[in-house]
């Protein structure tokens, strides 16, 4: 015999369980000395863009301070570009538009694909199941660069195409592995007891099971902030990513007319802080799904 | 019946299997010590996690490595010392000498393949049979374990035969080279109840016709009871009690196997109580307790069973490991 | 028999998928895309040429109509002229697809074979020295940039800063030597890039594989290692390989070389795509948008008869 004081009770259960998952992922990330450094990174990146943003450093990345092609000196760590820009002022202005497009990518990617998702997996077999999955399905096949531009094309001269395209398509992933954790979660006792005690369907969705997948959000949010990054790169490369301010894919696409005649300064400051940026990104977000896997165990 | 006395075909001695984990070494078995004799079975007893499919693991030289190893003792099979054995003459034993078979009908054999060609595979590489040969032995071996029309089923795939028939194809696989000992991991407890019973029978059918060894390793003393004529006892890792089956059922000595007895259904107009089952969980293999490992599930523990360990000790022939031993009838 | 009633619903199956990809492509590119009505006119048309240039390209016509007039084009696969150069985008795509199979396909396939060894390598010695090394080394390959990767490699080897051996850029399949000449620098770096995420991939499949219990039954009746590894573990872990290979398919043929065939200039469908999004040329997108659809379609097809060959399990209901 179920009461209903057993069955509120049964929602503690789960909330208690889910507070002793986040308690020991923090302990066994703070175990993980990898994950721990490149955490480490992170944040000093974190910094600079904050720096950035607030204009303590590189607010002169647009001013001609020098000549053409300097080499690295005390004035101009790494040297200037073909008009006499400071090349390390633009590659740390750079890091704050880096930021910005994986932050807001990754947040809005996976707020949507967890919502969307968490609505396929609830209603899974019904209509609106079919139709989040047809969408997913859709979105998958247009050719990612393709897309892109055709939001371009749409939005007219907006700086945002770029971000709206990548939300757009990356909210996929996160929808499905969300989409699958949900339909797992549907059938557990404390959402039929929620069910029974006539919790309604819209707090039991949004209250009650999407906190769960709370950790696979968080993976796939670490995951799309460097995907992100890394097509910002490309598709400012390409003249269809950002449109104002400075990028190290900008750079990198300045840099191509230059590495020819042997000058490197530009095409090596951003590689090297995108490289950096990435790798401690890619090792935290690894680290972290380890922290939060249930099926390792605290240690090496 | 008694037991011969021969030199045994299997001489297991302080055998000690350790696991690396995050957290520290465990011992999944620790010290123990068997013998096993030509065409005898002999079952292994325990809870999951006791440490038996371990043993038996480890007579195949098949603990996973890392994070397993072997810490200590000896296997002897036959006269021959299998611990330190490279994996090539490991590989020439394993299926041809010693044959293992597992529990899970389901997923022990290999989806993608073809029953004869999972069969004729074992066949070639330890007897050295040509592909024609091989087929006609393994249509054969399917006939032996009463696979009707062997002929055909032996190009089918696992997923097309029934649990029980995939069993049977296990043992079909593992009897193919004559081995001396049979090594059955839990063969019949996925099964349903008819059919756990026709594998069993067929088990010991084929024993006598083969003439091998037979170690049963099970958490039913009910199966042993049926199929073996000694039976040893595991807790946590190390060997508790081992007897002949008749004294063994008869007259338990240690408390946990006085337990298992107790636990085991039996119908009795008379009596439909609940089931006495063992109070408390199994310890933790990380964190033992300092003196015998059962103490704190025992109701027959004392202070001195909380400060040492017992040995195994000696009375004719079984052995237990208790200091206050049941004395009368169970 | 049973295999074309298969394929039939499959392909009925796939319907929607184009109809979608089709349908949100048009919409954003077309529908709501740029005017091109004074693109094609002079300086101060009057009301009466605007009118006749929107008439000619169908603005003034229903949604459901134009996008009618898509399908149409999708299914006789005539998609008209592009609108830059003025050829037809058929022959367009006939010119250019068979340039970046030329160029993707070594890529892909020697990315995908180095993937599944260093996979299956870092897999036998799971937590050991080599399996560190792999891993470490396709954590760092996947942190580098394909864009930073195409750069550096044509420096390092097609520039004299470097070892100077090959083209800086551009395209020849004239004689076997040109091709060999050309692809060499654009391979290195497509290989590059997706061997991290391919061997990382293929080892966790492996891993994965090697935990079945028919591998601890393998073992248990003394199979090399050897067999074990190429014959039981690898037919068992195809399914997956085969779906991430046939899905890359499409997009390795149709758009995954863009960033290289840009870059280099060469003349594929890619350079093409970039060069129709650079002036929006609507015809010649289209055409690339739909049958990437198509394709994926017929690798979902592809798929599931391979799924048939390697796995008995699977049956095509």
């Amino acid at each position: 015999m179920s009461t209903r004081a057993d069955q509120l009770h049964a929602l503690d259960d789960v909330s208690g369980h889910r507070e002793s998952l986040w308690s020991k992922a923090v302990y066994k990330f703070r175990r993980d000395r990898a994950g721990m450094w490149s955490l480490a990174v992170v944040l000093v990146y974190m910094v600079v863009a904050i720096g950035v943003i607030f204009g303590w450093w590189a607010t002169s990345w647009a001013e001609l301070e020098g000549g053409k092609w300097e080499a690295p000196s005390a004035d101009h760590w790494f040297g200037t570009n073909i008009i006499g820009q400071d090349i390390f002022d633009r590659a740390i202005y750079s890091t704050r538009t880096s930021f910005e497009v994986g932050l807001v990518v990754a947040v809005l990617a996976t707020a949507l694909g967890g919502v969307l998702g968490a609505l396929a997996g609830f209603f899974s077999g019904s209509w609106i199941d079919e139709l989040i999955i047809w969408i997913m399905g859709v979105l998958d096949s247009i050719p990612f660069i393709l897309f892109v531009a055709a939001i371009a094309y749409s939005l007219g001269d907006t700086p945002y195409a770029m971000h709206i395209a990548m939300i757009a398509t990356f909210w996929i992933t996160a929808g499905r592995l969300i989409r699958g954790e949900v339909i797992k979660l549907r059938g557990q006792e404390y959402v039929e007891a929620a069910h029974a005690i006539g919790v309604p369907e819209v707090v039991i969705i949004f209250r009650h099971i999407l906190p769960n997948t709370s950790h696979i959000l968080l993976v796939q949010a670490t995951i799309t902030f460097v995907a992100a990054i890394k097509s910002e790169v490309i598709l400012s490369f390409l003249g269809i990513g950002v449109k104002e301010g400075m990028s190290w894919g900008l750079m990198i696409a300045e840099s191509t007319r230059e590495v020819l005649a042997g000058f490197f300064n530009n095409f090596l400051a951003a590689s090297a802080l995108l490289f950096g940026l990435v790798m401690a990104f890619n090792m935290f977000s690894d680290a972290l799904q380890d922290a939060l896997d249930p099926r390792t165990v605290a240690g090496e | 019946m008694s037991v011969s006395r021969g030199t045994p075909l299997l001489r297991v001695r302080d055998l000690a299997v350790e696991f690396a984990t995050p957290q520290g070494t465990v011992r999944a078995v620790d010290g123990i010590s068997f013998d096993v004799h030509e065409n005898e079975t002999v079952g292994i007893v325990g809870e999951s996690g006791c440490g038996k499919t371990v043993t038996g693991l480890a007579i195949l030289g098949l603990i996973p490595s890392p994070p397993g190893r072997i810490a200590a003792g000896s296997i002897q099979f036959a006269g021959r010392e299998l611990v330190g054995l490279d994996e090539e003459a490991l590989r020439a034993v394993r299926g041809s000498d010693i044959s293992m078979i597992f529990q899970e009908p389901m997923t022990a054999l290999n989806p993608v393949f073809t029953v004869g060609s999972q069969m004729t595979d074992v066949l070639k590489r330890h007897k050295g049979l040509t592909a024609e040969q091989a087929r006609r032995e393994a249509i054969d071996m399917l006939g032996k374990v009463g696979i009707p029309a062997a002929a055909r089923r032996i190009d089918e795939y696992p997923h097309q035969l029934s649990g029980g028939m995939r069993q049977r194809v296990m043992i079909a696989m593992a009897l193919s080279c004559g081995p001396k000992l049979l090594v059955a991991d839990e063969p019949s407890t996925a099964l349903d109840v008819t059919t756990q019973a026709q594998v069993l029978e067929l088990i010991n059918a084929l024993q006598d016709e083969f003439g091998m060894a037979v170690i049963l390793i099970t958490h039913d003393l009910g199966v042993v009871a049926e199929t073996c004529r000694r039976a040893i006892v595991m807790y946590c890792g190390k060997i508790v009690e081992k007897a002949p089956i008749e004294p063994l059922f008869d007259r338990p000595r240690h408390p946990y196997t006085h337990g298992l007895l107790d636990s085991i259904p039996r119908i009795r107009a008379d009596k439909l109580d609940r089931l006495p089952t063992i109070e408390g969980r199994v310890p933790d293999l990380l964190h033992l307790p300092s003196g015998c490992r059962f103490a704190d599930r025992c109701a027959r523990a004392t202070n001195e069973c909380r400060a040492a360990e017992p040995d195994l000790r000696r009375d004719g022939d079984a052995a237990f490991a208790c200091f206050h031993p049941w004395e009368g009838a169970a | 028999m049973e295999l074309l009633q298969y394929s039939i619903r499959k392909i009925i199956a796939g319907i929607p998928l184009i109809i979608g990809v089709t349908l949100i492509s048009f919409l954003l590119m077309v529908y709501f895309g740029p005017d091109k009505t004074f693109d094609l006119l002079g300086k101060n048309p009057t009301a009466e040429e605007i009118a006749e240039v929107r008439e000619q390209l169908g603005y003034n016509k229903p949604f459901v109509v134009r996008y009618a007039e898509y399908l149409r084009e999708l299914v006789t696969f005539d998609f008209g002229r592009s609108e830059s150069t003025g050829e037809p985008v058929t022959g367009l795509l006939a010119r250019t697809i068979p340039v970046s199979a030329a160029l993707s396909l070594p890529g892909f396939i020697l990315g995908n074979l180095l993937g599944v060894l260093l996979g299956l390598l870092a897999a036998f010695y799971r937590g050991g020295a080599p399996d560190k090394f792999i891993m470490a080394s396709a954590a760092v390959g996947m942190s580098i940039s394909f864009l930073i990767v195409i750069i550096a490699f044509q420096i390092i080897f097609s520039s004299s800063f470097g070892l100077n051996l090959f083209p800086v850029r551009g395209w020849s399949m004239d004689t076997f030597g040109d091709y060999v000449r050309y692809v060499t620098v654009p391979t290195l770096a497509m290989v590059f890039v997706a061997l991290g995420y391919n061997t990382r991939f293929y080892r966790s499949v492996i891993v994965e594989e090697m935990n079945r219990d028919h591998v601890r039954t393998a073992r248990a009746f003394g199979v090399p290692p050897a067999q074990l590894y190429y014959k039981l573990i690898l037919k068992n872990a195809l399914i997956p390989i085969i779906t991430r290979i046939m899905f890359s398919i499409p997009f390795v043929i149709i758009s995954g070389s863009l960033l290289i065939e840009q870059y280099f200039g060469i003349p594929g469908v890619g350079k093409a795509t970039y060069d129709a999004i650079t002036t929006g040329d609507q015809p010649v997108l289209k055409a690339v948008v739909a049958l990437t659809a198509i394709l994926l379609v017929a690798a979902q097809l592809l798929t599931d008869i391979l799924y048939r060959a390697v796995d008995p399990r699977v049956s095509l209901r």
